[in-house]
């Protein structure tokens, strides 16, 4: 056992190699079944892989869950002018630390999922959008990327089919908001980035202003498997609508943190209580946030019943997301961690809408005042306000991401808001 | 798989089950040693560093580098995209980008100096005035928050004897707060240079400023 914890209910599709060194290089990568899906896909040609993409279900992994072979379909099918695939490896939702390790443990998995979208959606370049940050998993994906042109994986004429397959790493520079896809198009091109309103949505015209299609890092990991083994094969895990694998974020207080990937639909509680060993301490569970701090968070009470595929969640009253479950027991400062989680928006909000400038940095400065005793029980409401202004009225859904965890924070741990402004009084230590 | 948790050196703490080095752990063995000239034209843009040898004089796009940037030029379709790879080699170079490293890009690129300080001062990782050999970036958001983040800021700005921003008066550390690092479940996450150091807690915070001190021009 190589890597920090494993367990066995865990469905490991993507991330059996995790921590196999061997996995990293070309041959490694061969003899574990790679490429081959790549090869396949040459053979049966884009529209078939299509068309298998969208018999597995697959849903975008980067939050939003959107059928990814239906999004690939949006594409145009003339070849007049250059198509473009983006992987969103920008990683940068708090609570989520997937990609980076899919791109260190495994980059031939992603690049050979690259490479099989790029070919899907017609487009001969994809550029590799990966966060500034990421120097270490960066380099791996660097040097695996020259092997795999000096294998004729990518390049001219790729495994002598007569296609040409281009990849290109290209690094950003520090920028959550570049996790939005019209903002990393905006950045790709050397922009500021800042999103776009949509429509025209990326499809008609994208990066370049050409068609485009952007997928996160999951996602495509999960497309070799899929063109090798077939649309139905991938549809044996998860659920009808929530079909296959999904990577699980576990962080917070646990007593084993990590990775772990299951089929979708899993039991939120069986994730925290058996895989991931437990709360912390044996203490008990306050809170979670089931999707990154973009969601809503939710009461121990919600999460006893709640599975986790995108229908389950949202019926538990948050959105699953990326999968990056927060866990929160009985010492952790609710206040505080909502305070912090505005702070980040309101440093990362692009400026462009006047409802996210101005919201993430008000709701900020009331979250500061409560949390250092001097609130009023007015500024609940006045926060509520703020967030409903700042619900559906801007380009991106930043804004969005902060009003509903400050609003279903105060709709849900009101006590613990109340105890800090009536009696000055902080509930837990963290 | 040992029944002692290993500890590796790494990733400051022992939790996990390792039997990995941390070179493994890095990738920096499968790396190799990486040429400034940019390696294969693919990856070319990837190769920005933040080196702890500064050269804040340096000329820019000379040499080697000037290679990689036509490396680099050559996988965009307009020199506008060419803007951030080559912000992320002047700062590889120089350390920071002054307004004046923004100029020359601009002037290289062909791009409106205006235009270009607009983008630079968008992203963070911009360092728009000079840092130490090695900028500390502890990550305080909600996941490594809820795991002490607070106390290892504190303690990293205790023991370099600095304020939050500031660099040491002996030059070697600048440390800052960072947003999340994506490294959520091996809290606290602090980034040094190119370098990520995970479950790091305050009392292991004066044996990495040790081995920064030791290390010669790393990375």
């Amino acid at each position: 056992m190589a890597y920090p914890y494993r367990h066995e209910k865990e469905v490991r599709l993507l991330s059996e190699h995790f921590g196999d060194l061997e996995a990293r290089t070309v041959e490694g990568w061969k003899a574990r079944g790679g490429y081959e899906g790549l090869a396949r896909a040459l053979e049966i040609g884009r529209e078939r892989v299509v068309e298998e993409v969208k018999t597995s279900g697959l849903r975008g992994r980067g939050g939003a869950g959107f059928p990814t072979g239906l999004k690939w379909s949006f594409m145009p099918k003339d070849q007049t002018r250059p198509h473009y695939l983006l992987c969103n490896a920008d990683e940068s939702e708090p609570g989520t630390f997937k990609d980076r390790e899919l791109i260190r443990w495994t980059p031939h998995q992603l690049l050979e999922g690259c490479l099989i979208g790029a070919y899907a959606i017609g487009a001969s370049h994809c550029y590799i959008y990966l966060r500034g940050e990421f120097f270490e998993a960066t380099q791996v994906l660097a040097r695996a990327l020259e092997d795999a042109y000096d294998a004729n994986l990518a390049g001219k004429d790729v495994l002598g089919s007569g296609v040409d397959l281009d990849v290109t790493l290209h690094v950003g520079a520090g920028a959550y908001i570049c996790g939005e896809e019209t903002g990393l198009m905006n950045s790709l091109e050397g922009r500021r980035g800042e999103p776009r309103i949509k429509p025209p949505f990326p499809a008609a015209v994208g990066a370049f202003g050409m068609p485009t299609t952007i997928n996160n890092v999951e996602t495509l990991c999960a497309v070799p498997g899929i063109v090798k083994n077939g649309g139905d094969w991938y549809r044996q895990w998860g659920t009808e609508k929530s079909p296959g694998t999904k990577l699980f974020c576990v962080s917070g207080h646990v007593n084993k943190p990590g990775n772990y990937e299951l089929p979708l639909g899993f039991p939120l509680m069986e994730l925290i209580e058996d895989v991931c060993g437990g709360v912390r301490d044996g203490n008990a569970l306050k809170a979670v946030i089931p999707g990154g701090s973009s969601v809503p968070i939710m009461t121990a009470e919600e999460c006893s019943a709640c599975s986790l595929d995108y229908e389950g969640v949202v019926e538990c009253g948050s959105m699953l997301g990326c999968a990056s479950v927060i866990v929160m027991d009985e010492t952790a400062d609710i206040v505080k961690q909502v305070r912090r989680m505005a702070y980040f928006y309101a440093h990362e909000s692009c400026g462009q809408c006047t409802p996210c400038r101005e919201g993430t940095a008000w709701a900020t400065k009331i979250l500061e005042r409560i949390e250092d005793g001097r609130g009023t029980e007015e500024d609940l409401d006045t926060l509520l306000q703020i967030g409903d202004q700042m619900t559906g009225t801007t380009i991106c859904v930043l804004s969005d991401s902060l009003a509903a965890p400050v609003r279903s924070s105060i709709e849900k741990f009101r006590d613990e808001y109340l105890a800090l402004i009536r009696r000055g009084e902080r509930v837990g230590a963290a | 798989m040992s029944d002692a948790p290993f500890k590796n050196p790494g990733w400051a703490g022992n939790t996990g089950e390792f039997d990995l080095t941390e070179a493994d752990v890095r990738g920096t063995e499968f790396v190799g040693h990486r040429p400034p000239e940019g390696g294969h034209p693919a990856a070319a843009p990837s190769y920005p560093y933040m080196l702890a040898d500064k050269a804040p004089d340096a000329p820019l796009f000379e040499g080697p580098y000037k290679e990689r940037l036509e490396k680099i030029r050559g996988r965009y379709p307009n020199a506008r995209a060419v803007l951030l790879p080559a912000l992320n080699l002047a700062q590889e170079i120089r350390g920071h980008v002054s307004p004046e490293t923004m100029d020359a890009v601009a002037e290289e690129l062909g791009l409106a100096s205006a235009y270009v300080r607009g983008v630079a001062t968008f992203y963070t990782m911009y360092n728009k005035r000079p840092v130490g050999r090695h900028l500390i970036q502890v990550c305080t958001n909600i996941s490594c928050n809820l795991c002490g983040a607070d106390e290892v800021l504190a303690a990293f700005l205790e023991h370099t004897g600095t304020e939050m921003g500031e660099t040491s008066a002996d030059g070697n550390f600048t440390v800052v707060e960072a947003e999340c690092l994506a490294a959520c479940g091996f809290p606290t996450c602090v980034q040094i240079n190119s370098r990520y150091f995970e479950n790091v807690n305050e009392a292991d915070v004066p044996q990495i400023l040790d081995r920064l001190k030791s290390e010669e021009g790393e990375g």
